[in-house]
């Protein structure tokens, strides 16, 4: 086994730290996988990392020297590389060594044995492209919602479907719900939906930068993106989504009206207060809205809030991270928070982007 | 029960004046001196194993480690002299939380994961029982550790028991999850990273009661 490349190390350390991020953090059954793959032809080095689920590839231009393929540890190449002085790194692999060179450094590391890299599946669906800025903003907007509780495998994507004038995005972890219509961008066939674990969609957002292209691919059982010179691959979640649309109460009676950077600071305030799981309560009335937190021994917290209120005075209690990642994430400068009464869930949006809509569900407090 | 003086020579050279201690000798061999306050901790003590000479005659009670320390008690006065055989000790009884939560999951495994069957409750092993065996929806065996708080100590735990379990040709491969009220996050990357999956499971709502939290769905 023999490989032989130039490169400057930021190049290195950015793809690394890209394909890194698919890396497993576990020994596992497979412990090749806590290593990425390179793969030399011509002047393309090809950075893989993988945990089965996720993928992520980075293509790079270097001065290649000798073409061939390595499976070096992730971590510590990573770490290696971050180390070194700004400039010009060698790395020539022969048999079971991986020499890393920049002067005045060299590093020796033993590779992986490259026939133990599994097989990565791929997305092999027509190209379609997405507008990079936008989706990534609709990713960011749903995500938070989804669940990290991987007992519910389904409830950890994010529902990608097809609808009349566009796209819509959908995450729930069952006590909040996101959604976001993308309208025009047409990337389903007609009634499609699948559900991509929001990870992935995570991953997707971070390395998207200021790229203004996305291109998708969807398998049947693999979602691909690409954005410039990296591929971020993921399974698809295979089950049925909640029928979510049943759940946004069609009717909502009261309606505060509030700007949202100044809602958004005063939950934060008031949240100081909020310890051991005890939820923020909003008491609204025509006076306008006043935030409450109370923590039994600890002490309380109240904050009156500027906003329009039509309805019945109402408090609403909520977990305060909760509405706090609902009021970060929702478009524009004002955003209307509706409701039924103090045990039905709450619908959050904007004033003037009728895309985007957050539903929480309330605290139950005596 | 006894005026004594206390001198060990080891690691370093202590010496405590005449009073009244209780000196106690376990049946382990280990010895500890306590005064009358300090909780459970002992004014000075050597574990076992150790070596108890005892010279009734001089009133002089010499114990020796391995390593060569020495803690020299010297009687002036018995005031109080028992031994009591204690039998085999039960161990700690788990607190009633803890083993309600343990036999909730045992009657519902499918809260904790769905597919999973009970084999038996408090699977014995060569290093003690683990809360519940199962079976998951393909038939694999899983081992559930339950706890209260889930701790690093708690996943050390159940990875010891995933040990012995997989040496059981009949059973393996036995894959671990490791249950708890609440868990630590240094317990959750290190439960990841052997592969044992943790489950946060939420004690009122098994018990039927209504969470304040309320859910959409």
């Amino acid at each position: 086994m023999s490989m032989k490349f130039r490169c400057e190390r930021d190049t290195l350390v950015e793809a690394l730290s890209a394909a890194g991020r698919a890396v497993t953090t576990r020994g596992g059954a497979l412990p090749v996988l806590a290593g990425v793959r390179m793969e030399l032809v011509g002047d393309r080095l090809t950075v893989t990392g993988s945990d089965l689920d996720l993928t992520i590839t980075v293509e790079v231009e270097v001065a290649g020297g000798e073409d061939g393929v390595a499976v070096l540890p992730s971590k510590l190449i990573s770490d290696v590389a971050r180390s070194l002085r700004p400039g010009a790194v060698d790395i020539a692999i022969e048999d079971e060594d991986a020499r890393i060179v920049s002067t005045p450094s060299e590093f020796s590391i033993r590779v992986i044995p490259v026939d133990e890299f599994p097989e990565l599946s791929s997305a092999d669906g027509d190209a379609v492209t997405l507008d990079a800025s936008a989706f990534r903003a609709a990713i960011d907007q749903v995500e938070k919602a989804a669940s990290s509780d991987d007992a519910r495998p389904i409830l950890t994507g994010v529902l990608m479907a097809a609808e009349e004038d566009g796209l819509r995005l959908v995450s729930t972890d069952s006590y909040r719900l996101s959604v976001r219509d993308l309208a025009g961008t047409t990337i389903l066939g007609e009634g499609q939906k699948v559900l991509v674990p929001s990870r992935a969609l995570k991953e997707l957002s971070r390395v998207v930068g200021d790229a203004d292209e996305i291109t998708l691919r969807l398998g049947e059982r693999d979602a691909g993106f690409q954005v410039g010179p990296v591929k971020v691959t993921t399974r698809l979640i295979e089950g049925e989504f909640p029928n979510y649309r049943g759940l946004i109460p069609s009717n909502h009676p009261n309606a505060l009206t509030v700007d949202r950077e100044t809602l958004l600071d005063a939950v934060r305030r008031v949240r100081l207060l909020a310890q051991e799981s005890t939820p923020v309560r909003l008491a609204m009335s025509s006076e306008g809205l006043e935030l409450v937190a109370v923590t039994q021994d600890v002490g309380q917290a109240h904050e009156a809030v500027e906003a329009s209120y039509n309805g019945d005075d109402l408090t609403v209690a909520f977990n305060p991270e909760y509405l706090i990642d609902g009021i970060e994430v929702a478009p524009g400068d004002e955003i209307i928070l509706e409701t039924v009464d103090e045990l039905k869930p709450a619908l959050l949006k904007s004033s003037d982007d009728p895309d985007f809509l957050y539903l929480l569900m309330p605290v139950r407090v005596s | 029960m006894a005026q004594c003086t206390v001198d060990y020579d080891g690691r370093l050279q202590a010496h405590l004046p005449s009073a009244v201690r209780l000196v106690m000798v376990k049946a382990d061999g280990c010895v500890a001196i306590h005064a009358d306050g300090g909780a459970y901790k002992p004014l000075n003590w050597m574990n076992a194993p150790n070596r108890l000479t005892m010279d009734d005659e001089a009133g002089v009670w010499t114990v020796t480690s391995p390593k060569g320390e020495v803690l020299t008690i010297t009687f002036e006065e018995v005031l109080s002299d028992v031994a009591h055989e204690m039998g085999i000790d039960p161990g700690l009884q788990k607190d009633g939380v803890e083993a309600h939560l343990q036999q909730l999951l045992a009657d519902d495994p499918t809260s904790i994961q769905d597919g999973l069957k009970l084999v038996r409750r408090e699977y014995p092993t060569d290093i003690g029982p683990v809360d519940l065996l199962c079976r998951d929806a393909e038939g694999l065996a899983v081992a559930v550790e339950v706890k209260r708080r889930g701790e690093i100590d708690g996943v050390e735990q159940l990875t010891r028991y995933l040990e012995f379990l997989n040496r059981d040709p009949l059973l393996r491969p036995v894959r671990g999850v490791f249950v708890a009220q609440e868990i630590k996050p240094q317990a959750k990357v290190l439960a990841a990273d052997r592969d044992i999956y943790w489950v946060e499971v939420d004690y009122d709502e098994l018990r039927g009661i209504e969470s304040p939290n309320l859910k959409l769905f």
